[in-house]
């Protein structure tokens, strides 16, 4: 178990060690009981659920279920991660995740929620007075998930940050998806937005930069995408337009010297790092989102 | 009369800094070089030399070539062997020790016969060697020690040549394999020295097909402890019963070696418990005490991520050159400057000539 404190919080990290769920029998039907039984965990304001064992065979159904059973004990939590696994873990698209929908009313004081892993994942209706920050990691959003969203009721929602990912892996949708969900979600307090690692990720530029939350956000954030010179080109046209955006977060790019020279220019702060050359394979030319699996 | 000597290639990294600390420890060193060392050898009878002998180097990189290179470089460790007894000779580590741990699972054989935690290994008891297997037999195997994520290494070889890391899922059939190997047209397998990320089962079994061809080891594959984001293992260069050297190597993918330009650094820089690095000191020890004649190795340990129980990946009898030390210390090279200098002054402590 890992702990640290932020800004004050104190958030501790729950992960099962190879001997905990190898040899002793360890798993997502202990996760919680183990978290309730922890001295530590009343004193927390939020929790992160690392590796459970097996996760790509056993699910968090079950933690979820419990989380919502103890909904009581768990009401001091105020930021919930579920699945903060790596490669050394399990692959992301293999996490098998879980159905949300009956966390939202369990958890009213929450106010970040960030799920990894989009096998299996279900929002439902999404209701919630409080919660401040959204994020999905995965390698490949599934339509379903963008339209539990895209209906959501969020007053509060101040960050929403999604993983777009590829088709390959649960990306079911295109450009008017991402369209559909910005025309339609309605995040009044919105102040940072992220539509990022995507395949499409020039498309996702000129469609964030249309939507309506472009006059409301202080951070916008395309990373870990494809997004090339052409994407640069319309935020380098576009952003001075709206003095509210004080962040551009591009960082893993496939822009070109001179245009990310241009973009650091903006007289906001840029995060252009991470800058990837495209690959040519018999006369192919590939670029790669961050995580497409 | 007594000479230092250094077996090894012109103008590498691993010549010249150990030059420097030679340069500085005011030892006279003779250079040998590997491409001419036959007819270099001047010895006498009557000179008592201490040689130390670095790894000849390698243009190909084909997989393929792996055994009849690393046969060929046996040949001439059992050569130098042989010399002690025309020459009055000592060897900083002596080159059947250096033989020996070419061999990874000879190697690991016996550090798990003197009870010290390594990584597990799927292989049988008293398997046959070669072990040969197909991917049927892999998958079976794993499926059999309900183990579902494996390294596989060729047994001989450095440099990730051709080490792998494979996850499988039995139910759906899904496969991952994380590999620097790739088919070559005309050559074969070839080590890329870049990690490539596989999905599709057909090219994962045709590539796992290739490469257990080679005679490989299988190991449980352990989620390594990570450090902001990137998961590590620790490089040990351990000197005559000390550590001179802790090398975190960071990486973002499950593959660590240093020569795939993952990030090194300072293991103290990761704030691990004493505990956890007292407990790697002693295993270093002992693993160096399992094998006679061996003075220094590099000792690849991992930590298991959470419980941070660490186990050792492998031992390489020429690990020394860490280039995190020679761009900054060189202590590695200075310890060894230090223990040939006492030796040439004839106080030297030889421990490692039992």
């Amino acid at each position: 178990m890992k702990e640290g404190l932020e800004n004050g919080k104190k958030v501790k990290k729950y992960t099962y060690s190879y001997e905990e769920y190898e040899e002793q029998g360890k798993g997502p039907d202990s996760r919680v009981e183990d978290i309730l039984a922890d001295p530590d965990f009343p004193g927390l304001t939020g929790i992160i659920i690392g590796d459970w064992g097996d996760a790509w065979e056993d699910g968090c159904q079950t933690m979820l279920d419990n989380i919502v059973a103890n909904k009581e004990q768990f009401s001091h939590i105020e930021e919930l991660f579920i699945g903060d696994m790596d490669y050394e873990e399990c692959e992301v698209s293999w996490i098998i995740q879980g159905d949300y929908s009956k966390l939202w009313a369990a958890m009213p004081q929450l106010k970040a929620l960030t799920i990894k892993g989009s096998t299996d994942l279900e929002l439902g209706e999404i209701c919630h007075e409080g919660l401040e920050s959204l994020t999905i990691i995965c390698g490949g959003l599934p339509v379903s998930v963008l339209r539990s969203i895209q209906g959501a009721k969020l007053p509060q929602l101040k960050k929403l940050l999604l993983y777009i990912g590829v088709e390959d892996y649960g990306f079911d949708g295109d450009a008017d998806t991402i369209k559909e969900l910005l025309e339609k979600a309605d995040f009044p307090n919105l102040t940072y937005l992220g539509i990022v690692d995507s395949e499409i990720q020039d498309d996702i530029a000129k469609i964030v930069l249309e939507s309506k939350f472009m006059g409301q956000i202080h951070t916008l954030d395309l990373s870990n995408g494809t997004l090339t010179d052409k994407g640069g080109e319309l935020l380098l046209e576009q952003l001075p337009s709206y003095p509210n955006i004080k962040k551009l977060d591009v960082h893993y790019h496939y822009l070109s010297d001179d245009m990310a020279g241009k973009l650091e220019g903006l007289p906001i702060e840029v995060d252009i790092s991470e800058k990837n050359e495209p690959d040519e394979y018999r006369g192919e030319i590939y670029m790669n989102a961050m995580l497409t699996e | 009369m007594r000479k230092v000597a250094l077996l090894g290639n012109p103008d590498t990294k691993r010549t010249d800094y150990f030059r420097q600390a030679a340069k500085k420890a005011s030892l006279p060193i003779c250079f040998v070089d590997w491409n001419d060392w036959g007819k270099q050898w001047g010895g006498s009878p009557e000179t008592e030399l201490f040689l130390k002998i670095d790894p000849p180097l390698w243009k190909s990189c084909s997989l393929g070539e792996l055994d009849s290179l690393v046969g060929d470089y046996k040949r001439k460790l059992d050569k130098l062997a042989g010399m002690a007894d025309t020459y009055k000779i000592q060897y900083f580590n002596h080159p059947l020790a250096i033989a020996g741990l070419l061999d990874k699972r000879a190697c690991k054989k016996k550090l798990c016969q003197k009870g010290l935690p390594v990584t597990e290994s799927l292989e049988t008891e008293g398997e046959e060697e070669p072990n040969l297997l197909s991917v049927e037999m892999l998958l079976e195997r794993m499926e059999k020690c309900d183990i579902h994520q494996v390294f596989i290494k060729p047994v001989i070889g450095s440099g990730a040549a051709g080490v792998s890391a494979f996850r499988w899922q039995p139910r759906s059939g899904k496969m991952v394999l994380y590999t620097c190997s790739l088919e070559q047209e005309g050559i074969g397998l070839v080590n890329t020295k870049r990690l490539r990320r596989f999905t599709e089962p057909e090219q994962i079994v045709s590539l796992l097909n290739r490469l257990l061809n080679l005679d490989c080891i299988v190991e449980r594959w352990y989620a390594k402890e990570e450090y902001q984001g990137y998961s590590y293992d620790l490089r040990a260069v351990v000197q005559e019963d000390n550590v001179d050297f802790l090398l975190a190597r960071l990486s973002k993918g499950p593959i660590t070696n240093l020569h795939l330009n993952n990030h090194p650094m300072e293991a103290g820089m990761l704030g691990l418990p004493a505990s956890v690095l007292d407990s790697v000191e002693e295993i270093c020890r002992k693993a160096m005490e399992c094998f006679t004649g061996l003075r220094s190795a590099g000792i690849d340990i991992l930590l298991e991520r959470g419980s941070l129980k660490p186990r050792i990946i492998e031992m390489n009898a020429q690990g020394d050159l860490i280039y995190q030390d020679i761009y900054h210390r060189n202590v590695i090279y200075s310890h060894q400057a230090q223990i040939m200098k006492a030796w040439l002054s004839g106080s030297g402590y030889l421990g490692a000539e039992k």
